[in-house]
């Protein structure tokens, strides 16, 4: 990687951990609902990453949110899990014979493809973080609810900054 | 073997993921002591120093509303002042407990959560230490669980693992108030004796048995009681004295003169 990139890359880990810890940390809605955007980073990672790199980031950037969140551990492993799949999850929404260099965004996978790629790197993590918290597991109805509804909440967090980013917008 | 060995560099990212993985779990699971681990609480100095900077932020927004508070507070105690300084006689109780307070600023704060923490913005370099009793102005707020050096993490009311001996103000049969998750403003005191006569409107105020609190710190008051399930005991709803979800700054109790009764347990235990 080269060092332009890996610049970046910090000050978007250093910008998505304070967005996490400072705000949506404190967003509880219901008691339930809580939005974990920072796995915006590791939706971003693009195909010429190599695997390892792409676990160490994610790796990194959970421990440090770990480290402002008072919960060791519970987002490195979760973000760890979801950046071991996320590759293969971005082949499942672009066609086979695909090989050029792929930052997945709506633009390069179109809008459809990357709704649903957002919708099930989002149901991945929360599911894997959700339960992790809950051990030991109690109360199943809102275990799910908590990670239906906060999928929902996060999967729409990314879908708006698709847009916002992009500028105008493209159709789900 | 050669290819057995292309096979592993060409997967090592395999193992990475799986050493990873067995990390964030240990760290995870690891510290059935993580309580006195400062370092992965908001009492480590790094998130100390974020949070301060935001509750810095949203102090400045609620200054007027602090000012105000701090005013009834200062006629309050004038008040009292006024009050001792016309009584002729000593009050034995108050003359021995040498009370040295703490004031804190809250720079974190939760109570939608199933287990909140608060953290505040002194630690053992002010002489915070875990165990400590945390109140406002208005009452009891919960007790100090883990102290970094510059901040701490206070367990509230509102948290799952709190239990704090209360009772009815005048009378002597006492109670563990506790909190079940829901609502912010109401506790729930258990194990009060079915005998003693709580009624709604009732003061309920600490007990002053443990080292944690003065005695009569208030803590709220009656919504309701019923008889608990074993017929012995009552369940009394109590409506908090202070509003968790509005506290800027806490008082902690860092000497009482209970320190001496401890340490007269440890000799007889000893």
């Amino acid at each position: 990687m080269d060092k332009e990139s890996f610049v970046r890359r910090i000050f978007a880990l250093i910008g998505l951990v304070l967005l996490q810890v400072l705000f949506l940390n404190r967003i509880c809605l219901f008691g339930y609902v809580t939005p974990l955007f920072y796995i915006w980073m590791i939706v971003r990672f693009d195909s010429s990453m190599k695997r390892s790199g792409i676990l160490l980031w994610a790796f990194f950037l959970g421990l440090i949110i770990d480290l402002f969140s008072g919960t060791p551990g519970l987002n490195a492993a979760s973000a760890t899990l979801l950046a071991m799949f996320q590759p293969g999850i971005v082949k499942l929404f672009v066609p086979l014979d695909r090989h050029d260099v792929l930052v997945p965004s709506s633009a390069s996978m179109g809008g459809r493809p990357f709704a649903g790629y957002l919708l099930l790197m989002a149901a991945l993590h929360h599911t894997v973080y959700f339960i992790l918290r809950s051990i030991p597991l109690g109360d199943w109805t809102v275990l799910v609810l908590k990670i239906v509804f906060s999928t929902l909440l996060t999967f729409v967090l990314m879908l708006v900054t698709e847009h916002v980013s992009r500028g105008s917008g493209s159709k789900r | 073997m050669r290819s057995l060995l292309d096979f592993l560099v060409r997967h090592s990212y395999v193992f990475l993921f799986i050493l990873l993985e067995i990390l964030s779990l240990v760290l995870l699971f690891g510290f059935n002591d993580r309580q006195k681990e400062a370092f992965w609480t908001s009492a480590n100095s790094m998130s100390g120093t974020l949070f301060e900077w935001r509750s810095g932020v949203d102090g400045f927004f609620m200054l007027r509303k602090e000012n105000a508070q701090l005013v009834e507070e200062n006629t309050r105690l004038r008040n009292l002042l006024s009050a001792i300084a016309d009584s002729q006689y000593v009050d034995l109780e108050r003359s021995l407990s040498t009370e040295g307070v703490v004031a804190a600023r809250v720079i974190d704060n939760s109570v939608r959560k199933d287990d909140n923490y608060i953290t505040i913005n002194k630690g053992r370099r002010d002489g915070i230490e875990p165990g400590m009793g945390v109140y406002c102005a208005d009452g009891v707020v919960g007790v100090i669980m883990v102290s970094g050096r510059r901040y701490s993490v206070v367990m509230p009311i509102l948290n799952g693992n709190t239990s704090i001996s209360c009772k009815k103000k005048g009378s002597d049969s006492f109670g563990f108030l506790e909190w079940s998750g829901g609502d912010p403003y109401v506790a729930q005191l258990r194990d009060m004796p079915y005998h003693s006569a709580v009624e709604i409107g009732d003061t309920i105020v600490t007990t002053g048995f443990s080292s944690v609190f003065r005695e009569n710190v208030p803590v709220g008051t009656v919504a309701s009681v019923e008889r608990s399930k074993n017929g012995y005991t009552l369940k009394v709803q109590v409506n908090l004295a202070v509003d968790l979800s509005d506290l800027s700054w806490v008082y902690i109790n860092t000497q009482t003169a209970d320190d001496e009764i401890e340490e007269l347990y440890k000799e007889i235990l000893n």
